[in-house]
């Protein structure tokens, strides 16, 4: 089907990128390949008929939380490649856990029967209307109280971040 | 899903595409005879009657300046800039409802790209990314000036978007839907949006400006203390790139006000007129296109009227004015409506 | 949930007056409404109530742990005045987000549904983020809030991650379901289900500061402002084990085989290298967060021997170890306050010009040690019956192995007082610090001799 393709061209974009976040010498460049890893995964939840989540995805993380990623960047002009390289040691201990994490991970997901929706494309719940029913009857609490998660974090902010008057 | 309907959306894109480049040309040509007018003279009247091939003489001048790069520029990213800013200033126009529907040996044609259900939450998407072009190309340039231009025009947008969207949440709550083409059909005849929400309207022009990075809020490119702002490097159809895609912007918000506060596509008696579906949703475009044309003229006539803000109060008047306002707005439209249902 | 919500109005009470410039009104405002709320938390006893779909659910633990929660916060705030006195910034901000980290270890406590859970955890770990760096002009304290934020959010992320893949292979986040879902695929349990548990562990274990995550606690602790590190070292460890311990037993009774073995693991090391470690700290406070990593290795044992009897154990042991710790951190903050270090040179001689200060902390000291017949070692008794019960014979073994080990550390600072020469110091408490100290030394006792008080409550 096409979607098939439109499925495998994301992904090949999301791991290019994410790899490339890695790989490359600018900080700058590693925060938009960043970018670019969150548009492909905004692709996949759309493919998922997720489009709010996928609309969200892109407001709060392209569009906010990596602009102010990228003007921190700018503003410390990391761009020297100053970066102390690291003992070989730790990359070679850095890579075989990493595999491992990788090869626990495929092991969980290779055949495994998915208790939760068989085919998402097919369910509507990622629509806003259906997911205004969930977030505001099942899980209201939980959302009301992220307020207070929220107040905290931005009265810390504004903790940290004020200027002290001595 | 027939290939016949791929071809019309095609058709239809490549319309869209075409009138937003044209509109923006000629609004170059508006802007300076504006300017003329505020500033009580005749602008630019040589290149044909009243200047009307300006826009076309502006533009062979742009493709024929020298290309000019920084030796310390990222080749790349410097490139990509003024791109993706024209980019993203033509992406928002595929979910704005340019006209009713057209029926055609009856299959029915509808004159808007996408009807995606959430067309406002895609706008609000498409702003939110608008400002990468800008910080890519001004960080590109290895420009102080561009830097700083980059840097003021990210935070200004960032900042404005929030009073944006909570200006909208209003309007989404009388409507109950996010779809573009549902709030444009809620407001049919002159039941618009913008008498039960004015302070919405007003919240959402301001930040259109700010968006835009207009007169009274174009600090980016403050010619006074940045040379040129983030474009200060750019030269030649990079140049005339970032140009354009503030004039696209101008279009597109105008359009996206006049849908939300301004019936969009409706007008007065539309159903006592007697005009089959097509000719109505001509006379329909027209009509949105003379709103456009209204608010684009705020656009130009605050630009020549206001002088620029300074940075702070930018700041001040975003976050410590609008933000509240907003939020202030959306409580009263809540229990207005809680009012009403109960 | 009324803990909880009486808890955030405080919280924004704290700071309107904080807009108001009322800053003499913090304290009086703080401690009453914690008191208030405690009365709440103790008025939903022998009630069960479940709230929102089960997202909450307030059983006898939950109320037991939350009250014990909200008192230490009680005591640690008796400090807050005097640590606080000279300091001209406003500082409701501060308070507020105590505060607020107090209601998400409440959430820990009560949490019937694994997002409630990871939102508790999350609203006390960004509060913590932002407390380790609260002194602002102290590198070590920087040092701690960067250390912290960093390390902690990536391992929000593994917790997340866990939690994820334990919906996808339970399809519920609900501890019930969740529950009547390992109850139905005990035999065999998918992968899914397997690694979202260990990585559920791992992400719990970091916030505990379990070995081998527990890196991070000498460092944040001793740059973290002494009065918000006694807030770490006590209520933030409570909220974390009691998680640990209710999820365990609520969830994962049934696939016992798929977790014990690691917890047995990570228990003992807890238990040996806490110790082990802690004999070579050169002063209190990193001394306290190695003690405070031990104990949380003593705690574990309740996860693994999960009963009725365990989880009053726990209780027990939970309010042993907040008092002490707050005992200590008290005498600290007084010795820090005087000598502008607190190593353990610092001590000398402070068992004959203070010897108030000095029986206090001997008597914490002891009482963390399990010397008879302080609160501490009551604790510690009951704690290792219930693992002996469940057949854990080697592990309290260790444990009481252990327990002789701290010794090695837990009496430098008595050595230091009483059996070494020195200036001595004056330190400036007050009157009402004291009477908190001595308050707060007579409670350690008085639940070393009453311990039928809290341990036949569950």
């Amino acid at each position: 089907m096409f979607t098939k393709y439109i499925f495998f061209f994301l992904s090949t974009v999301a791991l290019y990128s994410a790899i490339m976040v890695l790989l490359s010498r600018k900080p700058i460049h590693s925060v938009l390949y960043l970018t670019l890893t969150f548009f492909a995964i905004a692709g996949h939840y759309i493919l998922l008929n997720a489009q709010f989540l996928a609309v969200v995805h892109v407001i709060v993380y392209a569009g906010a939380i990596m602009v102010l990623f990228l003007f921190t960047v700018m503003l410390l002009n990391l761009n020297k490649e100053e970066v102390s390289p690291k003992p070989v040691w730790i990359k070679i201990v850095a890579i075989i856990a990493g595999c491992l994490l990788m090869i626990v991970l495929i092991g969980i997901f290779r055949g495994y029967d998915i208790a939760i929706e068989k085919d998402p494309a097919l369910t509507q719940i990622g629509l806003v209307k259906n997911l205004g029913q969930v977030l505001y009857k099942q899980y209201l609490l939980p959302f009301e109280l992220a307020s207070i998660l929220f107040l905290t974090a931005m009265v810390g902010a504004v903790l940290l971040g004020k200027k002290e008057q001595i | 899903m027939g290939s016949g309907f791929i071809i019309y959306k095609f058709i239809l894109a490549s319309l869209i595409l075409i009138i937003s480049l044209v509109v923006a040309m000629y609004s170059t040509l508006i802007e300076r005879k504006m300017a003329g007018f505020f500033q009580d003279r005749f602008g630019p009247d040589r290149a044909g009657p009243w200047g009307i091939f300006q826009p076309l003489a502006d533009g062979i001048k742009l493709f024929f300046k020298e290309e000019f790069m920084p030796n310390t520029a990222d080749k790349f990213l410097y490139i990509l800039g003024p791109s993706l800013t024209m980019l993203i200033a033509l992406l928002t126009s595929a979910a704005i409802p340019w006209g009713g529907d057209m029926v055609i040996n009856g299959k029915v044609y509808p004159l808007q790209v996408a009807d995606i259900n959430i067309g406002i939450l895609y706008i609000f998407a498409i702003v939110s990314i608008g400002v990468y072009g800008i910080m890519i190309g001004g960080w590109a340039s290895n420009n102080k000036f561009a830097l700083l231009g980059a840097i003021r025009a990210s935070s200004q947008m960032i900042s404005y978007e929030l009073a944006m969207s909570l200006a909208i949440i209003a309007v989404v709550m009388m409507t109950g839907s996010l779809s573009l083409k549902d709030i444009v059909d809620s407001q049919k005849g002159i039941n618009w949006n913008v008498w039960y929400q004015p302070a919405a309207f007003i919240i959402f022009l301001v930040c259109a400006f700010a968006e835009c990075n207009r007169s009274p809020f174009d600090l980016p490119e403050c010619e006074t203390e940045l040379v040129g702002g983030y474009h200060t490097e750019y030269s030649s159809m990079k140049l005339g790139f970032y140009l354009f895609s503030e004039y696209i912007n101008m279009f597109i918000s105008s359009a996206v006000m006049a849908t939300l506060f301004f019936g969009g596509y409706h007008f007065p008696f539309e159903d006592s007129l007697g005009l089959s579906p097509n000719a109505l949703a001509a006379v329909g475009f027209l009509v949105l296109f003379i709103k456009i044309t209204f608010l684009g003229f705020i656009f130009m006539w605050v630009r020549w009227t206001l002088p620029r803000f300074r940075y702070d109060q930018l700041m001040r008047l975003g976050w410590k004015a609008l933000i509240p306002l907003a939020i202030v707005n959306i409580i009263i439209t809540g229990v207005v409506i809680l009012i009403k249902q109960g | 949930m009324s803990t909880i919500i009486s808890l955030s109005v405080l919280g924004v009470l704290i700071l309107a007056e904080g807009l108001l410039g009322k800053k003499a009104w913090h304290l009086p405002t703080i401690l009453i409404g914690l008191l208030v709320s405690l009365a709440l938390t103790l008025s939903g006893w022998n009630l069960n109530l479940h709230y929102y779909n089960e997202m909450m659910i307030v059983d006898n633990s939950s109320v037991a742990f939350s009250s014990i929660l909200i008192f230490t916060t009680f005591l640690i705030f008796m400090f807050a005045g005097h640590y606080y006195r000279g300091v001209q910034r406003p500082l409701d901000d501060i308070y507020a987000i105590l505060i607020f980290a107090l209601v998400g270890s409440v959430m820990m406590t009560s949490f019937g549904n694994l997002i409630m859970l990871f939102l508790g955890i999350e609203t006390l770990s960004i509060a913590l983020y932002v407390l380790a760096g609260s002194h602002k002009e102290a590198i070590t304290s920087n040092e701690a809030t960067l250390k912290y934020f960093l390390m902690g959010s990536f391992l929000s992320g593994f917790l997340l991650f866990g939690i994820a893949l334990l919906y996808g292979a339970s399809g519920s986040l609900n501890m019930d379901e969740i529950s009547a879902y390992t109850v139905r695929e005990a035999a065999h349990l998918s992968p899914m289900f397997k690694a979202g548990l260990f990585l559920l562990i791992i992400g719990l274990a970091f916030k505990i500061a379990i070995v081998p995550f527990h890196f991070w606690a000498p460092d944040v602790y001793e740059g973290t402002p002494t009065l918000l590190t006694a807030f770490m070292a006590t209520v933030v460890k409570v909220a974390s084990i009691v998680a640990l311990f209710r999820l365990f037993s609520h969830c994962f009774p049934a696939i016992r085989e798929t977790w014990e073995t690691t917890l047995w693991i990570l228990a003992v090391l807890t238990i040996l290298v806490g110790n082990l470690t802690g004999l070579y700290q050169p002063n209190l406070k990193r001394m306290l967060a190695y003690s405070s990593i031990s104990h949380s290795g003593y705690m574990m044992l309740a996860v693994l021997a999960f009963s009725a009897r365990s989880a009053d154990a726990l209780l027990l042991y939970a309010a042993a170890y907040s008092v002490a710790t707050v005992t200590a951190f008290g005498i600290l903050i007084l010795v820090r306050g005087a000598k502008g270090n607190d190593l353990f040179t610092s001590f000398e001689g402070l068992g004959r010009k203070n010897p108030v200060e000095a029986v206090c902390l001997t008597i914490a000291l002891l009482s963390l040690t399990g010397i008879p017949p302080l609160a501490g070692f009551m604790a510690k008794y009951y704690l290792f019956a219930t693992a002996l019960e469940k057949g854990y014979l080697w592990l309290v073994i260790l444990a009481v192995l252990g327990s002789a080990i701290s010794v090695g550390y837990y009496f430098k600072p008595i050595i230091s007082m009483y059996l070494k020469e020195g200036e001595g110091i004056k330190l400036e408490a007050g009157f009402a610090y004291k009477t908190h100290i001595v308050f707060l030394t007579v409670l350690t006792i008085l639940l070393g001799l009453l311990p039928a008080f809290l341990i036949n409550l569950l």
